[in-house]
């Protein structure tokens, strides 16, 4: 152990001190509002009918796991999710590239990409139900269309500000055009496909979401419609609540990963 | 001594859709082997340019590079080059910034391999191979770009402007460094620099060039017992006679 000078520990105290003040705040504050929101319902400020209540909730979610449709539906979502995530960020960058290494289709494709990634997908809605049906294959094509062009914009960008010193570099070295994409265009741009991959977690959620909305027979964005429908507001509350948990958990995945990737 | 580089008439035009530039006109000098050259010009006369054109990463409008007695016409395993900022790939640990181009060049043989290592030794950095180098200091991560560049084993180094990113207790310590490193190593070097002292301190003979097009003004031979190290030059005399003569030509 180092030994520090006074003035250090009471500096490092003090940090130690402000980092579990805000942890402590944090979950009070969660706390005060789940309190305030089951005592407003209790005493009938609000009509627990349209705001629900924690209670309720619980109640709601009680109810979802002992008949297991809560694993269902979650599983639908996660799995349109991930299937929307894996594909759009795969495509997204392999088109990226593609652009990256034709300079001139990039040229000639740059306003296209501005145009769709300025439209709001949704309007898509009705044609890809037309195109490929109702279902999986729609959700899963609303999730890819939502995060597929911001990944390509962003990927783009990344590969484009590797710094040109550092290519003529690579070219001094006598490396070929291969050798610079793969040890240092794509190395160098590791940052940005993190930050995409981060972006993507809550796109791929938003599409998939929307595809729900939009046709759907199981999931949590069919929960959550079922039950603005019937005017279940229990159900709509549970199902945000584990859309809440299990984006959260996907991005703590990604902050891993890149942790993970880091350290070696 | 025979001429390992030769300039010829050296012209080169930049094109960009508002201009042209005339970066370089009728550029001629020659560099022998065993010399260091440091070329001088005021700012944006074309010194990074005609570094580029020795490298072989940028075609001449006209005129003609000799390298050893072969034209230029791409980047060459004869010349290292070493940028005003180190570059290294941060993403990489010392070791394997250091061998980046022998893997390029699919040539990490252990002979090569000793070679780096006895490089890094030598100067300072071997207990730092598995460091990344965002863990090392400026001075330091310029002698691991200097290494990177030797590892490959060039005739000839090109530098530009390696030493202006450093602070300047640092920058005096790294030049002896870069000096006596150039020296053992017997390399042939072409440095570009904005510090007159530096040019003065560390070469055998100063291309000026006038500002743009660049074109030389004079060259002038330092005449310094090859034994004195750059900070050692400074204290003498003549340093300031050369200084006065370099300033007077670049107002
Ligand atoms: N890619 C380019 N396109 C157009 N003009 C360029 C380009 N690169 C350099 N120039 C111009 O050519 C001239 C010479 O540039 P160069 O970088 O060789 O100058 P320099 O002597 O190295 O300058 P400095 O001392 O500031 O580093 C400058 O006027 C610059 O504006
Ligand atoms: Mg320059």
């Amino acid at each position: 152990m180092k030994k520090y000078s006074l003035s250090h520990k009471r500096y490092l105290r003090n940090l130690y001190l402000k980092d579990f003040f805000t942890h402590l705040v944090r979950v009070l504050l969660l706390l005060a509002i789940i309190g305030l929101w089951e005592l407003s319902a209790s005493k009938n400020w609000a009509d627990p009918f349209i705001t629900s209540s924690p209670s309720r909730v619980v109640k709601q979610l009680v109810a979802l796991i002992s008949n297991g449709s809560l694993w269902h539906h979650s599983w639908v979502t996660l799995y349109e999710t991930l299937l929307a995530f894996g594909i759009s960020t795969l495509l997204g960058t392999g088109v990226a590239l593609i652009l990256y290494l034709l300079p001139f289709m990039r040229r000639v494709l740059e306003p296209y990409l501005i145009v769709l990634n300025a439209l709001p997908k949704i309007a898509l809605g009705p044609l890809i139900i037309v195109w490929v049906g109702t279902g999986t294959k729609a959700i899963v094509v609303m999730g890819i269309l939502i995060c597929i062009v911001i990944t390509t914009i962003s990927m783009l960008s990344g590969y484009l500000s590797v710094e040109k010193e550092k290519i003529l570099l690579m070219k001094t070295m006598g490396a070929s055009p291969l050798q610079i994409l793969f040890r240092l265009i794509i190395p160098a741009s590791f940052p940005d496909f993190i930050s995409v991959l981060k972006i993507n977690v809550g796109m791929s959620f938003v599409g998939t979401i929307m595809g729900e909305y939009l046709t759907s027979k199981a999931g949590l964005g069919y929960l959550i419609v079922y039950g603005g429908q019937v005017f279940k507001l229990d159900l709509v509350m549970s199902a945000i609540v584990v859309l809440c948990l299990m984006a959260t958990l996907m991005y703590a995945l990604v902050a891993l990963l890149e942790k993970c990737v880091k350290r070696r | 001594m025979e001429n390992l580089l030769t300039i010829n008439n050296l012209q080169l035009i930049y094109h960009s859709p508002k201009s042209e530039t005339q970066a370089l006109k009728d550029l001629t000098f020659s560099v022998q082997e065993g010399e260091f050259v440091s070329i001088v010009g005021p700012s944006g006369c074309g010194k990074t340019t005609i570094l580029s054109l020795i490298a072989g990463i940028l075609r001449p409008t006209s005129g003609e590079i000799l390298l050893a007695n072969e034209k230029i016409e791409k980047p060459t395993s004869l010349v290292g080059y070493m940028f005003q900022r180190d570059n290294l790939f941060e993403w990489l640990n010392i070791w394997k910034n250091v061998t980046l181009g022998l893997r390029l060049k699919k040539s990490l043989t252990n002979e090569n391999k000793e070679y780096a290592r006895s490089l890094l030794k030598k100067y300072g950095l071997e207990e730092f191979s598995s460091s990344m180098p965002s863990e090392l200091s400026g001075g330091m991560r310029q002698r691991v770009a200097l290494i990177r560049t030797l590892c490959l084993r060039p005739k000839l180094l090109l530098l530009d402007e390696p030493f202006s990113a450093l602070d300047y207790q640092t920058r005096l310590l790294v030049q002896d460094d870069v000096s006596s490193i150039i020296k053992s190593e017997k390399k042939t070097a072409v440095l570009v620099t904005h510090d007159i002292y530096e040019a003065i301190a560390m070469s055998t003979r100063i291309v000026v060039l006038s500002s743009r097009p660049g074109t030389v003004k004079k060259i002038i031979d330092l005449d310094f017992d090859p034994a004195l190290t750059p900070f050692n030059r400074r204290k003498l005399k003549k340093f300031n006679k050369y200084f006065d003569e370099i300033w007077g030509l670049l107002q």
